[in-house]
């Protein structure tokens, strides 16, 4: 008559293994490695595509007179990198790269303050304003701005008329204007 | 009926151990959460996401969580044991946590989105019937408000401690400790592992009859009170979703060096208020019934959008998200009691849940895009007002169509 408000069921047993496999699991923890990049490069000579008549040892050899190597000192990857402030502090990430017809960089979108992801504005940030120095070596920008003077900037959008680029207040430049 | 109540649950000491299971269980689960939240789109930047790919990423979580919050109800039904829902659900957290931490590539973190979206609408509802086999209905209303203070407590320590985490070790570690959190949200279900549904069970039950078997899905979508309650929640998240984040904004503009502080503030200041409250709330709705908490937690919307509109102060935001921890409190604690009222015995408990998850989610995602376009296109004061109007519209809703659906007894 009266029925036992608890049951044996094997998920007490389960619960127990789970535990253990999440032990296993959380030792398993891979170091990425960051190598220097190779590129294709366009403008080196003797590089034209030759007929099909030539040997394939030739062809891999120029294939090979193409491809630049590229120290983590002379090109480094920019997207996701910090943003470091005058005294070190955390600004926010570069998001996005603006550059004009010619391919030059004209300004870098920053995805500004926030907590946990709440709460951030992205601002576009003239380029020339931007220091690189450390961004092989420790994966950061530096901006000689503190968060005070680049938190009243507009915000970024992205697509027509363009962006309004913060810059540093010493030599203000124009603002940048991308033709989208 | 005391007696038969008496019966319908565990030994006492039995019971007190789920009790603080169940405690354990909505700490460390929202603890977990708030890993998953906004963040990801920080930590994929990181790892030199482009905005495109990241938006893309997140929409999946998103239209997973949305498409699976009817199966997931129905598929926690058919499945008699919850904990062992919960225990899947929590795996997949820690599956979805490592893969983010260790594979932050395209497929990878597309299946970690997909396992988190789909197991958040399981575990959801699976907590809410275990609270109902652990305190039965007619003490549902305070166990929920127990639920509702550890969930918030494991939200306030989750914001501060992953936000430490980011900031002085990395955005990585985030997701390690995220994954680490998960043991002891597991080891908070042994206690939970021995339940039994009690849908289905007699003695759960004050009359000690049990629902008709599962009830057919067309009777419960054909219920009155649940789909004008879906629909306030629905226009509550609407005009709610969307104000922390502008209010964020705000003050990332306006408040230059301590922004990020305010801001956890500002996510910390409700959690605070929801831990102090919640269990008032819950024995104000055994007591004087569901439809005054409605009100009550509506009601504190339209308020927050006109101070928000109104005043620019840093500081006085972070106060007026206070009042988010009020409306938190009772729409927390009101979603699965109603739906027990509604669908208890009806062995349809969690697809009404998934149901009004459903409603939630499109409130939510609805919310932030419309927001968003407002402040755009009229200014940031006048999303505030427009969100303050749909959550009068929620308060009008409630007042004028939602029945009250405490069991007389």
């Amino acid at each position: 008559m009266s029925r036992p408000g608890w049951r044996h069921t094997p998920v007490g047993g389960a619960i127990a293994l789970a535990l253990g496999l999440l032990g296993v699991a959380a030792v398993a923890v891979a170091p990425q490695c960051r190598a220097a990049a190779t590129v294709v490069a366009q403008n080196q000579p003797e590089t034209r595509p030759q007929p099909s008549t030539a040997p394939i040892q030739d062809q891999q050899k120029r294939a090979a007179e193409n491809i630049e190597p590229l120290s983590l000192k002379d090109a480094a990857p920019v997207l996701g990198k910090k943003v470091k402030g005058p005294n070190g502090e955390d600004l926010g990430l570069v998001v996005d790269v603006l550059v004009d017809t010619n391919g030059q960089p004209r300004a870098a979108v920053i995805d500004f303050g926030g907590f946990l992801g709440v709460g951030s504005r992205k601002i576009a940030i003239d380029w020339k304003a931007l220091d690189f120095t450390a961004l092989g070596r420790a994966g950061t920008v530096e901006l000689g701005l503190s968060r005070a003077q680049i938190a009243a900037a507009p915000e970024y959008k992205p697509g027509p008329p363009g962006a309004e680029a913060v810059t540093p207040p010493p030599a203000p430049a124009p603002p940048v204007d991308t033709h989208k | 009926m005391s007696v038969s109540l008496a019966k319908s649950r565990p030994e006492p000491d039995e019971a007190a151990l789920a009790g603080h299971g169940l405690d354990g269980l909505n700490l460390f689960v929202a603890n977990i959460q708030t890993g998953f939240g906004p963040f990801i789109s920080v930590y994929l930047t990181t790892q030199g996401w482009t905005q495109i790919g990241i938006g893309t990423a997140l929409s999946l979580g998103t239209v997973v969580a949305m498409a699976s919050q009817l199966p997931a109800g129905a598929l926690v039904d058919a499945v008699s044991s919850k904990a062992a829902v919960a225990l899947f659900s929590i795996l997949a957290f820690s599956a979805s946590a490592l893969l983010f931490a260790l594979w932050p590539s395209a497929l990878w973190v597309y299946a970690a989105e997909i396992l988190h979206g789909f197991s958040s609408c399981t575990l959801g509802p699976a907590i809410a019937a275990m609270s109902l086999a652990v305190a039965g209905p007619a003490m549902l209303g305070p166990r929920l408000g127990r639920n509702a203070r550890f969930a918030s407590i494991g939200n306030g320590i989750g914001a501060a401690l992953m936000g430490a985490c980011g900031y002085y070790v990395s955005e990585r570690a985030v997701f390690f400790l995220t994954a680490a959190v998960t043991l002891p949200a597991i080891v908070s279900l042994m206690p939970l592992a021995r339940l039994r549904d009690p849908a289905l069970s007699p003695a759960s039950y004050p009359d000690g009859q049990a629902g008709p078997g599962r009830a057919p899905i067309s009777s419960l979508l054909t219920n009155r009170a649940l789909l004008i309650f879906a629909m306030c929640v629905m226009l509550f998240t609407l005009g709610n979703s969307a104000m922390l984040p502008l209010a964020g904004n705000t003050l990332t503009k306006e408040a230059g060096n301590f922004a990020s502080l305010l801001i956890a503030g500002c996510i910390i200041v409700p959690q605070l208020v929801v831990a102090a409250i919640s269990p008032t709330i819950g024995k104000l709705a055994n007591q004087r019934g569901r439809r005054l908490v409605l009100l009550i937690g509506f009601s504190t919307l339209p308020v927050r959008g006109v101070l928000f509109a109104t005043l620019v102060n840093p500081a006085a935001l972070v106060l007026i998200q206070g009042l988010d921890g009020i409306a938190a409190a009772c729409v927390g604690i009101l979603v699965p009691l109603v739906a027990s009222d509604i669908a208890g015995r009806s062995g349809r408990y969690n697809l009404s849940m998934g149901f009004i998850g459903l409603a939630i989610g499109v409130g939510a995602t609805v919310s932030t895009v419309l927001a968003g376009w407002v402040a755009d296109a009229f200014g940031t004061p006048v999303a505030y007002i427009g969100l303050a109007l749909v959550g009068l519209a929620a308060v009008l809703v409630a007042f004028s169509a939602m029945p009250e659906t405490r069991p007389s007894s």
